[in-house]
Parts: C-alpha cells; structure tokens; sequence
C-alpha cells in the first residue's frame, strides 16, 4: 500500500515544481520564454494524466473529512490525529470509569440481596451456575 | 389456559391491530424458549381467573456474553498505538501547515481565497472523467505571453521566494559591505591591525582581514621570487608566514598569546611583524 502512496506523492511533488517553475517564468515574462513555457504546460498535462493513472490504485484509501478542515484552516494534519488519539483515551478512561463503577455497584447489589433475599438468591445462584 | 412470559406481553399490548393479534400469531401451545428467563406466570381463565407463577422469578437476567475488548482494557496498548500516542504527546505539534508541507512554495503565506478549500472540492466535485491529451500547438497559442512583469494582482503568489531572496540579499550585503572594512583597514595599514585587535570578537571580519594579508603575503612572496635567486630560502620563509605548509602548524599558539584566545586563522600579527 506505502508504495502507490509514495509514488502519488513523488508526482504531486513534480507537478508543484512544475506549477512553480512556471510561476517563475510567467512572474517576469520574456519573449524567448514562450517555448519553455509550452513544455513546461504540457508536462503539466502529463503530470495530471499520471496521478490519474494513479487514482485506480489508491480507491481503498479512506481520508477522514476532518482532516481537510484542518488543512482548510491552515492547520498541520498531524494535530488532528493528535486530538483523535486524546479524544479516544479520554473516552477509554471515561467507559473504563463506568464499568469499574457498575462493577462495584454490582457486588454491593449482591451483598445486599444476598443479605434480603437470601433463599431466592440461593436459588438464582443454583439456577445459573453452570454445571 | 395460556402460559407465557412477561416479555412476550408486552409485546402483544404492542400489537394492537387486530391483524397482528396473538390468536393469529404464533400458538400459545407450542413451547418456546424464553429469552427473558424473567417471569413464568399460568393465567387461568373462566369463572375464576387467576394469575399463578409456574416458574423461578428471577430478579436479574442472565448475564450477556462479555465482549472481547472492552472500554476496561487499555485500547491505546490493545492497538499498539502507544509509541504514536508518545510521539504527538510528548512534543508539541506546531501548528501551521507549512511545518507538515516544508517543501511545498507557497505554503507559507499564501492567502486563503474564496472556494479554494478541500472541503469546495468535495462538496462541488470538479469536471472530470474526460481523457487528458496533450495540447496541440494551435491550443498552446492561447497560452501566448506578453513580455514584461506579472500585473499587481496576481503578485501575491510570489511573497514566499521573495522572502528567501531578501535573506539571501541581506546576506549578499554582509558580502560586499565587507570589503568596505577591508579597504578601510588597508588605507590605515599598521593602524589597521591595531583595529582588527579591537574588534578581535568578531570572526567575520577577522576572516575577511586574514584573506586579505593571505593575498598580500602571495604578492610578496612573487616580489621576492623574481627578485630573489635562492629558491631554497623562500621556502622557509612561506613556511614562517604560515603559507600552507607543515611549518605552519606550530604558529597558531605563538599568535594565541598575542591575539588572544583565536583560531588557526589568526596569523595576522606573525604576519604584520614580517612587515
């Protein structure tokens, strides 16, 4: 999987050297600069045509749509997954929390109806444990 | 007779059309498992109902199967996603985008304009599907330029290497505002090394003075070539100036003393006492 990502963005890389290139040439245009130019446009449209190529390799790549917020604002990406990491640790020690509680409240619960109802219990007891 | 659990009751007073009533439903007759285990009641009808517990009452139901991974075991171990935690906790992210894109021009700066976002370019997908040719020369004609500057608006783009190259041009200036120094130093000559002694803190030009009293040293050492018809003496004196040669290796520390603490570079008054 590394390897069509690596190639997608080794020509993504080419073409924005390609785009600045022109940049250059087109910021202070000269004449004897024309010729350049066209083949610098047509690399460009070489350039599209293999990250088209492309695309059929990458159709099992899933980019959350948060990530491009990110990117939107002018954001590194890298702080997205650093929130998702400390969200889902958040949220794991959150439910962690719970169950220990519940668990707790679990053996309270026995205690006392062990203590209330001790025959119905001892039944229940009987009736579930596995033989 | 009708036996059923409380479950199921419930069910049936949910049902309420008559298309779905229990007598057209499954038959009570038939024994089913109950799923509940909750509550097992026999409901007598006739000229005395009555309503009489057939089973065990059970307060709890049967505990559900645990799942394999729960929020009770540590998912960030569970994933090994432990060593990536640490990476992003333990420094901080900084925060621009160019620092995730370093290579990419124009990152850095560059105005946000209007639909020129990812999310646009998702919501409004653009035209595609159709095959890309190379354009012939008839359509490269439209690509035709005028000579001369790109117009105000569209210079914007151009900030990021404009910054590079101001850095580049202070650096530049530093370049050719020495020799400035040099030439000043040369015009007081004695009187421009005691000023070099001065100012012995700074490298730079203690480098660029080296240089100078290098190239000075090479002019003498031609004089005295083609004035001088013993080969043999001139070299031992290239080796006292500090030319390169082995001779010269000792003579950094003799300057040390005089100079201070400097480098290899500072043969300077070694030099002037040659004069």
């Amino acid at each position: 999987m590394e390897q069509p990502l690596e190639n997608l963005e080794l020509h993504l890389e080419m073409f924005i050297e390609n785009v600045r290139q022109i940049n250059i040439i087109v910021s202070d245009f000269q004449p004897q600069g024309q010729n350049g130019l066209n083949q610098k446009i047509n690399s460009l449209v070489s350039g599209l045509q293999e990250v088209e190529k492309l695309k059929n390799q990458l159709g099992d790549v899933y980019v959350p749509f948060e990530v491009f917020e990110y990117i939107d604002q002018d954001k590194n990406p890298n702080l997205y997954t650093k929130d998702c990491m400390d969200k889902a640790l958040t949220k794991n020690e959150e439910v962690r929390g719970k169950i220990d509680s519940y668990r707790k409240f679990k053996e309270h619960m026995l205690v006392e109806m062990y203590k209330t109802f001790p025959n119905e219990m001892y039944q229940m007891y009987r009736a579930i444990r596995p033989e | 007779m009708m036996n059923f659990g409380v479950g199921e009751f419930r069910k049936m007073e949910s049902y309420s059309s008559p298309k779905s009533s229990p007598r057209g439903g499954r038959s009570p007759v038939v024994s089913r498992q109950d799923s509940s285990g909750t509550l097992k009641t026999t409901i007598s009808l006739g000229k005395n109902p009555t309503i009489v517990h057939s089973g065990p009452f059970y307060l709890m139901k049967e505990p559900s199967g645990e799942a394999e991974i729960t929020g009770a075991t540590n998912l960030m171990a569970h994933y090994g996603l432990e060593h990536s935690y640490g990476k992003f906790s333990g420094k901080k992210v900084k925060e621009q985008l160019s620092t995730f894109l370093p290579n990419l021009p124009g990152c850095d700066g560059m105005p946000n304009m209007e639909n020129s976002t990812l999310r646009s370019v998702i919501e409004k997908p653009p035209i595609g599907g159709k095959e890309l040719h190379m354009l012939s020369s008839v359509q490269l004609a439209g690509f035709r330029l005028h000579p001369g500057p790109l117009p105000e608006q569209y210079r914007t783009l151009n900030t990021t290497p404009a910054r590079k190259n101001k850095n580049k041009q202070k650096k530049a200036k530093n370049k050719d505002g020495t020799p400035l120094q040099d030439n000043a130093s040369q015009a007081d000559g004695v009187g421009g090394l005691e000023a070099a002694h001065e100012k012995k803190h700074k490298k730079q030009k203690r480098h660029e003075d080296d240089k100078e009293r290098k190239k000075r040293k090479k002019e003498k050492k031609r004089k005295k070539q083609r004035h001088s018809p013993e080969p043999g003496t001139l070299g031992a004196t290239g080796g006292v100036i500090g030319v390169p040669g082995p001779s010269n290796l000792g003579m950094p520390t003799s300057v040390g003393g005089i100079g201070g603490p400097m480098g290899g570079n500072l043969m300077m008054p070694t030099q002037t006492s040659m004069f």
